[in-house]
Parts: structure tokens; sequence; C-alpha cells
């Protein structure tokens, strides 16, 4: 059975989900924040547990099916907080929704299971079975505005396309192991029906990560789904899939054969995805949508540290992207009213003026994602920039800054609505959201922290992660 | 006096107390404006009388840093290391006194928003002397950057009608530069990990490296385009005029007076002593088309209808020639290439001031609605001819100290650039002397005009300084060139030094046990 403290985080998040779901039939009051509550604790008492084994090089369970290393520890951290933002950020906004509570908290508890599953496992059986937790839940968390049609039309288009990656995913394993009859991540690929199986499986996962040109669903879902569930959409299974990419292509990009073709072909979507987000963002007009496309941008700036096999710079950018985004959609939620969202660039024209206590912190959130010194978007963008140079991919690099060249125009279009034109006097009264405030005060406190003075994060993920390849 | 200030951290004072004034700012109460004004004031002036500290207690005789504080930041090279030399003494002075005087001059310019508007002033202050201040490459590129978000805000949202289109081309220019710069750092910071197996991104480490003739091309490629944009060196210097017209006079100020000074100090910093032999083989080339700048710039200066766009293109063919002289890579030039830099800061800095009290009286900076407002303005007239006639370069006043050092040089490494760079003599006197006859001389142009009444206290306090310090600074240049000798000499020998060794004209013993580096390198 191996340590059950390697399998305690999963148990009790998986608990929690069950307990949810369970207390939403025994619930009298509607608006009860009971779910909401449970969830939060039942996270909270997964990172505990991950947090006391953190000493322990890897706990395995289940035969070493899953193991709890170094990386799976930092990315349920991760996944941990960002469940916990997601909870608090959904709670009053579920009630102004309409969107069930229960059922919310419910799924997004399996979700963050499913990603647990993902990230410590070097099977990919298993990694299947952790993404396919993680999609239905999300297709569900995707549909969740009931009466709201970009939400369910949302939801459809991410179940269609996703049941395509996963199908692709398990022709692709089938491929794998039949031509080597192993599903070891890293296991190299002898021969081209196991290179052609790897690929397919890639893609799929490329699907889950939106990387071009598999990105087509993602700024229609992201932009669709209630905005909790998008800030969970665009962090979380991005951070999941490339640490799977991580796991599996670190040992081949190392060898000599197989890296001649993955290296070339990983860097040129990692150029595409960052382009594509980001000229497409250029254009948009919605707040939420042009955040959508600067997700997919961070795809490929993110798929950098993977052809650079930089664990410990994946770990701190998904950290850093956490905060950043995870804040910039709060604050978009903080301006929602009562049954609708206000997204639109006009909606926040003279923000600055009208409410300047969200707007600051949304400005200093999008000078982080543009990667302006002194946030923690620079150190991160600097950290897996660097790796990438170290290991000789120069070309990769410029193509990467230039591309950050083009984000810096919209998110500065976003700060140049908020304060440099005005916008209608009328005043919209405060949200009583505490909860939501927190959580973009912990956002912003992260952001000008990891920028400032990271040097206690950095020292923990350089002494966990040094022997990851 | 010294034990007073090797006590203090005094550089990290002067560096990050207009920050922890800013932060103070937004938690003071923006309503009373006179309480806002008068707290960004005393922040600014109390971080310049700090500044004098480092002036009086500079020795200058090794030319080394000095004031040096390091401590360990992020780790991996990425250290808190600052200190001035002669290099940097005199900008981060011109930061601290001209920052002040453009919080003054903004008084009745701006009221809206005024809290906001000193808090970007005071970190602008902060991300210029941290530039300055900066010995490790990675600090200097975050305060480098970190710099453009405040002055984007401060054009953003008090400048002009085209403010916008304004400040996202100052951005993304200056960006485009900075971001390959980065590249070069990532570079750099993994050649130092080759050659010595540390890391350090210390600014003198990296000077020691011997990285190989190709791998410098590309790196001072990188690094020079971010600095002559900056500059800016002609061809890539139209986001100036822009940037210029559309800023609030503060803003300008600042703008034209420092921020175009880190392009130049880059190349003084980095971009020649870091790259020694493309520096070297790039010269040549940098510096016609900094002399191009120098017509370029004073032609289209003459032409223009707007007075903050005439002092722009001043602008570019002043630093034309700051640039030509450090170009010229020789002892008098670069002294002189410095000592410009603060005489340019000082003259356009005011020139702007001036150009902005005629703005506030008048709201209009079309040369053609002035006219003869001398003699309304008896001040002001003499104030501004002062300002003129040391921007042309009048002997007796800053500016002519500071242009015949960079003649003298350029004319020992090129006598047909030389003859070319004269011509800023004749240039600027000419678009200056034009631009104070149309405007101040003449008949009054609206004689019933009432707004047009002379200087009061308070812009007789902000230019009074000025003016103070240009007749001291032409008459007395040994006072500060003294304090730059000695690293103006070692910046000489970092540059010249590697291009001698490889033509072979002078031993150079050191630079043999490295070639095994260079080799791994070049692989």
């Amino acid at each position: 059975m191996g340590s059950p403290l390697a399998l305690a985080p999963l148990l009790a998040v998986t608990a929690g989900a069950l307990a949810v779901l369970l207390l939403e039939a025994f619930l009298r009051k509607k608006d009860s924040e009971a779910p909401a509550a449970l969830t939060v604790a039942a996270l909270l008492t997964a990172g505990f547990f991950t947090v006391l084994s953190w000493g322990e090089p890897g706990l395995g369970a289940f035969g070493g099916r899953l193991v709890l290393d170094p990386l799976a520890r930092f990315l349920i951290v991760i996944f941990v907080a960002l469940g916990v933002f997601v909870a608090l950020m959904g709670l009053k906004y579920a009630a102004r929704m309409g969107l069930a509570l229960g059922p919310f908290c419910g799924l997004l508890l399996l979700a963050v299971a499913g990603l647990m599953i993902m990230v410590s496992t070097g099977d990919w059986l298993v990694v299947f079975l952790g993404l396919e937790v993680l999609s239905v839940s999300s297709y569900a968390l995707t549909g969740l505005r009931l009466r709201d049609r970009t939400s369910s039309e949302a939801a459809a288009k991410y179940f269609l396309m996703g049941s395509f990656a996963a199908a692709f995913f398990v022709f692709g394993l089938a491929l794998v192991f039949g031509t080597s009859g192993r599903l070891e991540l890293g296991s190299g690929v002898p021969g081209a029906a196991a290179l052609a199986g790897l690929g397919l499986i890639v893609s799929a996962l490329f699907f889950k990560i939106a990387v071009a040109p598999f990105h087509m669903w993602a700024p229609d879902v992201y932009e669709g789904a209630p905005t909790p569930v998008t800030v969970f959409l665009t962090i979380a299974p991005k951070a999941a899939g490339l640490a799977v990419l991580l796991r599996a292509l670190s040992p081949i990009l190392r060898a000599e054969g197989a890296a001649a073709v993955l290296s070339p072909a990983l860097s040129a979507a990692a150029v595409l995805t960052m382009f594509a987000g980001n000229l497409a963002a250029l254009r948009q007009t919605s707040l939420k949508r042009l955040l959508a496309y600067s997700s997919i941008a961070h795809s490929g700036y993110l798929l950098v540290a993977v052809v650079a096999r930089d664990a410990a710079g994946l770990v701190f950018y998904a950290a850093v992207y956490l905060f950043m985004n995870a804040g910039a959609f709060g604050v978009l939620i903080a301006l929602s009213g009562r049954g609708f969202e206000r997204t639109s660039l006009d909606d926040i024209a003279g923000l600055g003026r009208r409410k300047p206590w969200l707007a600051a912190p949304l400005a200093i959130f999008l000078l982080s994602l543009a990667g302006f010194p002194p946030t923690a978007g620079f150190l991160a963008k600097f950290y897996v920039f660097g790796a990438a140079v170290r290991e000789g991919h120069i070309a990769l690099t410029v193509a990467a800054v230039l591309a950050s060249l083009v984000s810096v125009a919209y998110y500065l279009k976003v700060i140049v609505a908020m304060y440099m034109r005005e916008g209608e006097a009328e005043q919209e009264p405060w949200l009583e959201e505490p909860a939501l405030y927190l959580v973009v005060f912990l956002c912003l406190f992260g952001v000008v922290e990891l920028g400032l003075w990271p040097g206690n994060l950095l020292t923990i993920i350089r002494q966990a992660l040094p022997g990851f390849f | 006096m010294s034990a007073f200030a090797s006590a203090l951290p005094l550089v990290s004072l002067v560096t990050f107390l207009p920050l922890a004034g800013a932060v103070l700012l937004v938690f003071i109460r923006g309503e009373s404006l006179k309480a806002v004004r008068a707290a960004a004031l005393a922040v600014s002036l109390l971080t310049f009388a700090l500044s004098l500290f480092l002036f009086f207690g500079f020795d200058g005789a090794s030319g080394l840093p000095e004031f040096v504080e390091r401590a360990s930041w992020l780790g991996r090279g990425l250290d808190y290391h600052v200190g001035v030399d002669g290099l940097s003494l005199f900008l981060v002075l011109l930061a601290a006194f001209l920052t002040p005087i453009a919080l003054l001059s903004s008084w009745r310019a701006v009221g809206d928003r005024v809290k906001e508007f000193s808090v970007f002033m005071l970190l602008l202050e902060t991300g210029m002397i941290g530039v300055f201040v900066s010995l490790n490459l990675f600090l200097f590129y975050v305060f480098w950057e970190a710099m453009l978000i405040p002055m984007y805000f401060l054009i953003g949202i008090w400048g002009g009608p085209r403010r916008v289109y304004a400040t996202m081309k100052f951005v993304l220019f200056t960006m485009f530069g900075s971001l390959l710069m980065l590249v070069g750092v990532f570079v750099l910071h993994a050649a130092h990990h080759q050659a010595t197996g540390g890391y350090s991104l210390a600014i003198a480490d990296l000077a020691g490296l011997a990285l190989s003739p190709a791998l410098q091309t590309w790196l001072f490629l990188g690094f020079g385009l971010a600095f002559a944009i900056k500059v800016p060196l002609f061809p890539l210097h139209t986001w100036l005029p822009d940037a210029h017209v559309e800023a609030p006079t503060a803003a300008s100020v600042l703008l034209a007076a420092v921020l175009l000074k880190m392009g130049a100090y880059g190349f003084l910093r980095l971009g020649l002593p870091l790259f020694p032999l493309a520096a070297a083989s790039f010269a040549p080339a940098l510096s016609v088309l900094a002399a191009v700048g120098i017509v370029y710039g004073g032609l289209m200066a003459l032409i223009q209808k707007d007075m903050k766009s005439l002092v722009a293109y001043s602008s570019v063919s002043h630093m034309g020639l700051v640039m030509l002289a450090v170009f010229s890579l020789n002892f008098e030039a670069t002294e002189g290439a410095i000592y410009q830099m603060l005489n340019h800061g000082l003259s356009t800095g005011a020139l702007f001031l001036c150009v902005g009290i005629l703005y506030e009286r008048t709201h209009t900076r079309k040369i053609a609605d002035h006219g003869g407002a001398a003699a309304r303005m008896p001040v002001f007239a003499g104030i501004f001819l002062v300002v003129m006639l040391s921007s042309a370069g009048l002997p007796g006043l800053n500016g002519f100290a500071g242009e015949i050092l960079c003649f003298f040089g350029v004319f020992a490494a090129n006598k047909a650039l030389a003859a070319v760079s004269v011509t800023t003599v004749i240039l600027s006197a000419a678009y200056l002397l034009w631009l104070y006859r149309r405007v101040l001389l003449g008949p009054l142009k609206d004689p019933g005009d009432p707004r047009l009444r002379d200087l009061d206290k308070r812009e007789l306090a902000y230019l009074v300084p000025i003016i103070v310090l240009i007749v001291f600074m032409g008459l007395f240049p040994g006072v500060f060139l003294r304090k730059l000798d000695a690293s103006v000499s070692r910046y000489l020998d970092a540059v010249k030094t590697p291009a001698a060794a490889t033509l072979g004209l002078a031993p150079a013993p050191e630079r043999g046990q490295t070639a095994e580096n260079r080799a791994e390198l070049e692989r």
C-alpha cells in the first residue's frame, strides 16, 4: 500500500468533495455558505498533509503508481491555494449569478483531486485517470450558469473538443504501449509508431494547456465560463499538463536522437502559442476575453520552461501566474453586478477615478502579467527565459521577449482605459464581499512579495528541485 | 563629515527616500493639495540634501566606485550592489537637483489628481537614481525598466491631447530595445558561469570576461540598441518629439534632463567597457549617426512651429554631440561628454520650464501666437536669455565648457566629423536666437492680454538655482571635472586596452590566460 501520507492530500480532497455533495442534500437554507467553508477546510487539510511530508524525498502508494515527490508537492500547494481562492471568489458570486454553491464547490474539489492525481504519478494510465476526473468536472463547472447561453455553449464546446483530445490521448497511449510495452512517463520512444503515439499524447495535453494550434476552444470557454471557473481553468490544467509534459519529455529532450525532432517542435509550438495569444489579445474589447487570450500567451511562456527542462522555473512561474491572474480576474469579479458581469473596456473606463482601490491592484496585476519589474511577473519570466538561454535556445528567447513586447501593448491598453479615459460618473456601490477582497489582497501581496523578496521561496524551490534532472 | 557619511548607507537612502515618500503619500488624504505638494517637495528636497553629502564626500582619486553597498538579494549573482563613481555621481546629483524643481514647477500646471502625480514623480526619481547607482547588471535592468512605469503614467494622465499615443510609443520603443538587452543579460550570466563556474552579474566582474569577438558583436547590438533608442540616436529618435510635446512640463524636464542621459550613461557604463572589441568596430558607424543627428536635429529645430518640439529636436542635436564625444574614445571627449550631459540637463530642463511658464500664461505653445513678451515680463526675458545662451554654448556659461572639451576630443579622433559637429554651435545659436526674437522681442502680440505677468516668487525659486548653477559650472568647471578624472581614465583603460591588444598594438599578458575560456565560449 505504501505510505499513508502519500495518499492523505488526495483523500482529504476527495472526502471533502463527497461531503460537500452530500451536504447539499441535507441543507435547508438555499444560500448557506457551508459548502464553501467545507471546501476551504478540505483543501487546507490537503495542503497541511502535503507540507507535513516536505522532508521526505518521495513517498509512494499503490506500488509506486502514485508518488508524492517535490515537484508534485509544489504543484499541489499551488492547486490548494488556487482552490481556496476560487472557492472564496465564488462565494458571493454564486449567489449573485444564480449558481448553486454546493455543486460548484463539489466539482471544484473533484477537479483539484484530478489535478493532484495528474501531477503525482509517473504512469501514463494514471495521468489519463487524473485528466479525465479533471476534465469531466471542468465541463460541468463551465456550464454551471444554467440560464446563461454563453455558459452552456462554452460547456458544450469544451466537452466536444475535450472528448476528441481524450480520444487522441487513449489512441496515443495504445500506440506507445503496443510498441514498447511500457507506460512510464519519460521512457524512450523506440521507433516511429511510438513517436507518433507520443505525438498524439502530447497533442492531447497541448489541448488541455491551450497551446497553439490546439487553443481554438480556449477563448470561448474562458469567456463563457463563470469568472471564478475561468480563473481555475486558466491556471490549473495548464500547470498540471505542463508538469506532466516536463516529466515525460525532459529525459527524451536530454537524449540525442528524439530531441532533434522534439525540441524544435516544442519551441515552434511555444512561439506559435505566444504570438497567437498576444496578437489576438490586441484586438479584444472585453477584458475577460483579453485575459483569456493573455492566458494562452502565458501557456507559451510556460512551455519555454519545458523546452529548457527547468522544473524550478516552471513551479515559480506557475506560482506567480496564480497570483497575478487570479488577482486580475478577482478585480473583474468585484466589478460585476447582480446577474451580469461587467467585462468590457468601456465598463472600466475611468475606474482609476471611480474606484482607485480596485484600479490600482488591477494595474499592478497587469504590469506583472506584462513582465515589468519590480513585480513578480518580471522575475518569473526572467528565470524561465534565462534557463532557456542557458540551454542554448537563444532564438526561442528572442521570440519570447518580442512576444512580451506585443503583450505590453494590450495590458497597457487596459490601464489606458482605467486611468487615461473618462468613464460615466455613475457610482456603483461597493460589493459586500470580504472574501473576494481578501483574495485580491493576497494576490497583490504575492505579486509584490515574490517580485521583491522571493528569496525564501527560491531557496525552498532550489533545495527541493536541484536533482530533478 | 566622512565619518557621518560612512556610517549611513547614503546611496540607498538617496535612492529609496523618494520611494518611501511616495508610499507615504499614498496614505495621506489627497484633498489637501497644499499638504500633498509640500510633502512631495519636502521629500525631494531632503533627497537632494542627502545627495550633496555624496558630492562632498566623494573622493574620486581611485576612480573606483565609492559609497559601495552590497547585499545578497535573489542569489545566483542577482545582488543588491550600489555605489557611485565619476561616471554616475553627477547624474545622480542632476536627478536629485531637478526633481524638486520639476515638482515646484507643476504647482499651478497640475491641478488634477495631484497626489497621484506627486507619487509618480517620486517613483520616477527613485527609478532614475537607481539606474545610475546600480553596479549590478540585474539591478540596473530592474531600475531601467521599472522607471518606464511612472513616466508612462505621467505622460498618459497629465499630458496633452495626443498623450495616449505618445506614451504608448514611448513605452513600446523603449521596451523593444530593453527586451533585447534582457536576452543579452541572460547570455552574459551564462557566459560568466561558463567562464568562472560562479554566478555574478556585477558589472565589474562582467567587464573582466574575455568574450569572443562574435559574441561581443551580438551583445553590443542588443545593449547598444536599447541605449541608442533612449539617447535617442538618429534615426531612432522618432518617439522623442511626440513624448516631449505631449508630456506635462515637469515630466518633459525630467525626460530631457535625466532620462535621455541614461542612454549615453548605458554606453559608458556597459556598452563600451563590457564589449570593447565590438565597441571599437562599431564606433565609426555610430559616430557618423551621431554627427547626422547633430545636423538633422538642428535643422529640424529650425523649422518647428511648436516651442516644445523645437526644444525636443534641439535635444536630438545636443545629445548627438554627446554621443559623438562618447564614441571618440579619448580623455577630453569622454570628460566633455559627461560634462555636456549635465549642461544639457540643466539648460534643456530650464528651457522646458520657460516654455511651460509661457504656456501656463497663454495656453498655447505655437511660436506664431507669441511675440513681444519681454515688454511685460522683463525678469523672465532675462532668465530665458541666460538659459538660451547656455544651451547655445556662450563662453562663460556651462555649455561652452562642455562643448569645447567635446570638440577637442572629437577633433583628435576624427577631423571630418569634428567639422560637422561644430555646426551645432551655429545651428543652436540660429534656432534659439530666432525663437527668442519671435517669442520675446518685437511688438507685443496682444497688448491687452492680462495673463502676461512676470515671474512670481515660486517661479523664481525654481529658476534661479538653475541660473546660478549654469554660471557657476561655466566659470569653475574644474570643481566638477576634477572628480571625474580618475574614473574616466579607468573607463578608457577598460575600453581601449582589449582593442589595442587584439590589434597587436600593446602587449597584454593577463589576457593570454583567458584564451581557453574564449575558445570554450566560441563553441
